[in-house]
């Protein structure tokens, strides 16, 4: 029994130093630690902002943004101009722009990640991004038809070879019908349906930036089945991973940790600092503070604690928090009936208005969330789109429980019982509210003090339905919902990506909200030549949806908070759209690395 | 011995087809979209009915016998449907050699506090060194790993700067997983012990063993402890099958890369082919350690035939 046992812990002990055998790499210049891992460095399918910020650092784009003032500055594109009428953009490609392999970075490397983009096959979450080029909505329709009547052939008649003419068809089609074209190496020649002030901006996210043809072309098969390309992906993980941006990729093992170091290969190489860089996962927010106090890391980019107003508190804790490009927000369901084909009270922007006026937002931001967000009355955060906002002020609901009362009363809802629960003109007292949100975060608290204040105010109650996110999820797809909490960040520099998901049919549009009016001002601002009446135009789409509308209460602009050694870790950007371009930040007193 | 070995060997594929049929169904019974995420921008429609074409996702008859195939002649256990750039097969090969040193430290562990308790506890039955170990027990079975595991990160990295938070480098950082891991297993252990060693001292043989004048030492690790120690032997092989399969729990309060947490994020991602995947993974592993144990049994008891 002993040797036995003795047995078992030699076993042990010899599978933990197998386990552990390759020792660890020296520390990176600068460790970070993500609440999420990596879900794809595709950059055609990004859409988390921890992929987005790695993507930025591992490839470089036409031109990219300014991570301290989101001015738009050269990327592999040396210079552009812009036709008379707005629509014309032809970009100049510098020569000494390189993929980490050491090849030019041509103006095809484009065209093929934007052909990769507009194909449905690539399930590209921002192929609505390009839509703007001359025939690229139309294409991708094209794709999705031509998969479509594939699809329905007898199985005997979808072979590789129809698969393969297929994708020729799409590829001819493509060159003839889209904008997009390449008279050389160096020169990309881009053609809009319309003006679009911020195509620049657009051409800065991550999602339209290049990817390696050859590489991912390897990893490409066809599917005669469906007639689909498709796509491995172990062209995104080294050593095969080929990028044309200030870092490369060296390793990553999944949910654990990745190590970028700096590409040699890189155009603007001498001005990045870091020469190596780790990223971290720590999914639980304890521990990843935890980890961070005992010298795991040097950034922690998001903390998430409950205790975090006590952390704030603490002046040492070195915790930073900044405001985001972002809103916090209550959806109201603004379809005509709920489940069941019950009447839907918020069909009517008067009840909706009256709940948003009986919502005291700066009680909820200094007593529940006690974090210091700013409380918010817009879905654009203020200022945060620098050419937008001056002397465009769009105004909310200002909380008046009295006034919100009158205008419930005036929607039809008035006490006639005196039971201090309003009905109808029917007598029916108004239903139960119930607030939908996801488990395991914030939203209950948040839930709980808005149902203290709409029974206070209005003297309407509220039940509160917690589901798990994929649950919730589902919910709001189907409407199944009369309140639920969302939230909303903006991806470019333009009021549309915020206020595109108020248009009728757009895919995150929770709300079903639907106005004619609202809709028109989008297409009049799209057709609009003059930039300054197009946003003109927008900031009435705007106040439709914010003085009068409201299929969304908003309550509070995102803040986030790092945890860093502002003494050493230098570059972050306060800026409330950056998500921090890793190759701006230094080690203060490291400086080996390159010039500032 | 060989028969009982193939016999079981032939059972495996027909238990693994059960599970693989009710995991089937409960998986496909989730609420929600599989490829629909819970946050962030909503791709276009048609993206999300190419991307259910693309996995059978609209055809359930279709999905159960494709992925099956893939499994059986491929060994294929799909893409993640959360983690695009990641397969079902790279993700369990890198967590689960993670969660099966983990298991396997943890249930070693296990075993020397367990049985040591136990042992102990029932030299002197209502003894003070007894209540004590079984109040161990009782509190190392009822106490929440996730306690256990943040007092020990605070105890031990926070306070005393020993070892790290949230690493996963080198064997140290193993240990205090482990030991987290494998106190409601050592409590469970110490009082099947306990129970077993009572039982034994109390036997005809160990009066023989006694009255034969063997020295004590003796009579209790040769002769009482193998018959004390069956129960917990057959304890073993869901314990350790437990214990390398991942604890979501241990796995999240020390950030440990393993399986337990694509158990419990598979499912709440509704992210079918990794939910299948590591089920089938821990029925194998279950299936194996079940074997192992009673192949163990007859070695340890010849008696059992």
């Amino acid at each position: 029994m002993t040797r036995a046992l003795l047995t078992l812990l030699i076993l042990a002990g010899a599978m933990l130093a197998v386990a552990f055998g390759d020792r660890p790499p020296p520390r990176a210049d600068l460790t970070y630690i993500d609440k999420q891992p990596a879900f794809t460095l595709d950059p055609q399918r990004v859409s988390y902002e921890q992929d987005i910020r790695l993507v930025s650092a591992l490839y470089d784009g036409l031109v990219r943004w300014d991570p301290y003032t989101f001015d738009i500055v050269p990327g592999v594109a040396e210079r552009w101009s812009v036709s008379r009428d707005g629509t014309i953009y032809v970009f100049h490609l510098r020569d000494n722009a390189r993929w980490s392999s050491g090849e030019p970075v041509v103006s095809h490397d484009f065209l093929y990640a934007w052909r990769r983009a507009l194909m449905t096959d690539t399930a590209a979450d921002y192929a609505s991004a390009l839509f703007h080029v001359r025939g690229a909505e139309a294409f991708f329709q094209f794709r999705a038809n031509q998969l479509a009547q594939y699809a329905a052939l007898p199985a005997t008649d979808r072979t590789s070879a129809r698969a393969a003419a297929l994708r020729a068809e799409a590829e001819r089609v493509f060159h003839e019908t889209v904008g997009l074209s390449a008279p050389d190496d160096r020169t990309l020649i881009v053609e809009l349906h319309s003006p679009t002030p911020f195509f620049l901006d657009l051409c800065a996210f991550p999602a339209l930036f290049p990817v390696h043809p050859p590489s991912v072309e390897a990893d490409v098969s066809l599917d005669a089945a469906t007639g689909r390309l498709d796509q491995r992906h172990d062209w995104t993980k080294p050593p095969r991973l080929i990028t044309n941006g200030a870092y490369m990729l060296t390793s990553w093992r999944f949910k654990r940790d990745m190590r970028l170091v700096k590409n040699p290969h890189y155009w603007d190489e001498p001005r990045v600092r870091l020469r190596s860089i780790d990223v971290l996962v720590v999914e639980d927010p304890s521990t990843a503070v935890l980890a961070y106090q005992t010298g795991g890391a040097d950034w922690l980019t998001d903390v998430l604690t409950d205790y975090l107003p006590d952390m704030l508190a603490d002046p040492d804790a070195e915790v930073y928090g900044h405001s985001r490009f972002g809103t916090y927000f209550w959806s109201f369901n603004c379809t005509p009936t709920l489940t069941g084909g019950r009447p839907n009270p918020f069909h009517d922007a008067r009840v909706r208005r009256a709940f948003a006026m009986a919502i005291d937002k700066r009680a909820i931001v200094e007593k529940v969330r006690r974090v210091g967000e700013e409380t918010a009355d817009t879905l654009i955060p203020p200022g945060s789109i620098a050419q937008y906002d001056p002397d465009r002020a769009v105004g909310g609901a200002p909380f008046d429980p009295a006034g919100a009362r009158a205008l419930l009363a005036e929607a039809g809802w008035v006490d006639r019982t005196g039971d201090s629960t309003p009905e109808n003109a029917a007598g029916e007292p108004f239903p139960v509210v119930e607030l939908l949100c996801s488990t395991g975060s914030y939203h209950q608290n948040v839930a709980l003090a808005m149902g203290a204040m709409l029974l206070e105010g209005l003297g309407v109650r509220t039940r509160i339905v917690q589901k798990e996110s994929k649950a919730y999820r589902d919910d709001l797809r189907r409407r199944d919902f009369m309140m639920a909490r969302g939230g909303w960040f903006g991806d470019f520099g333009d009021p549309t990506t915020f206020l595109d998901i108020h248009a009728t049919g757009d895919g995150n549009n929770d709300r079903g909200y639907s106005s004619a009016e609202f809709d028109g001002l989008l297409a009049r601002a799209r057709a609009e030549a003059d930039p300054r009446v197009r946003l003109d135009l927008l900031a009435e789409a705007e106040r439709l949806t914010t003085e009068r509308d409201l299929p969304i209460l908003p309550i509070w602009r995102y803040r986030q908070f790092y945890m860093f050694d502002a003494s050493r870790v230098r570059g972050l950007s306060e800026h409330p759209r950056s998500i921090q371009r890793l190759d701006y930040l230094w080690i203060a007193g490291d400086e080996s690395g390159g010039a500032p | 011995m060989t028969g009982l070995i193939l016999r079981r060997l032939a059972q495996a594929p027909l238990i693994l087809l059960v599970i693989y049929t009710v995991t089937f169904l409960l998986a496909w019974a989730l609420p929600g979209s599989a490829v629909i995420r819970d946050e962030g921008r909503a791709p276009p429609p048609e993206v999300l009915a190419a991307m259910e074409a693309r996995y059978n996702l609209d055809n359930p008859v279709a999905f159960y016998f494709g992925y099956l195939r893939g499994v059986v002649t491929r060994f294929d256990f799909g893409p993640s449907l959360r983690y695009p750039d990641w397969t079902v097969n790279e993700i369990l090969s890198g967590a689960l050699p993670v969660s099966i040193t983990l298991g396997l430290a943890a249930i070693v562990i296990a075993l020397f506090i367990g049985s040591a308790a136990g042992v102990a506890g029932a030299l002197r039955p209502g003894s003070a060194l007894d209540a004590f170990t079984l109040t161990l027990a009782l509190v190392g079975v009822s106490l929440p790993t996730f306690v256990i595991g943040a007092a020990l990160l605070l105890v031990f990295p926070v306070w005393l700067g020993w070892g790290r938070v949230g690493a996963w480098q080198d064997a140290s950082d193993a240990l205090l997983p482990a030991f987290a891991l494998s106190l409601p297993f050592a409590a469970y252990i110490a009082r099947l012990t306990r129970m077993g060693m009572i039982e034994a001292l109390d036997s005809d043989y160990v009066r023989t063993a006694r009255a034969k004048g063997l020295p004590e030492r003796t009579v209790i690790l040769r002769h009482a402890l193998p018959n004390a120690f069956l129960p917990t032997l057959s304890y073993l092989g869901p314990a350790a099958a437990a214990a390398m399969t991942g604890s979501f729990v241990v796995e999240k309060v020390f950030n440990i890369p393993g399986v337990g947490q694509h158990f419990v994020n598979g499912v709440l991602n509704k992210d079918l082919f990794l939910i299948m995947g590591v089920v089938l993974v821990y029925a194998t592993i279950l299936i194996a350690m079940n074997l192992v144990v009673d192949v163990l049994y007859r070695w340890v008891d010849p008696r059992i035939a």
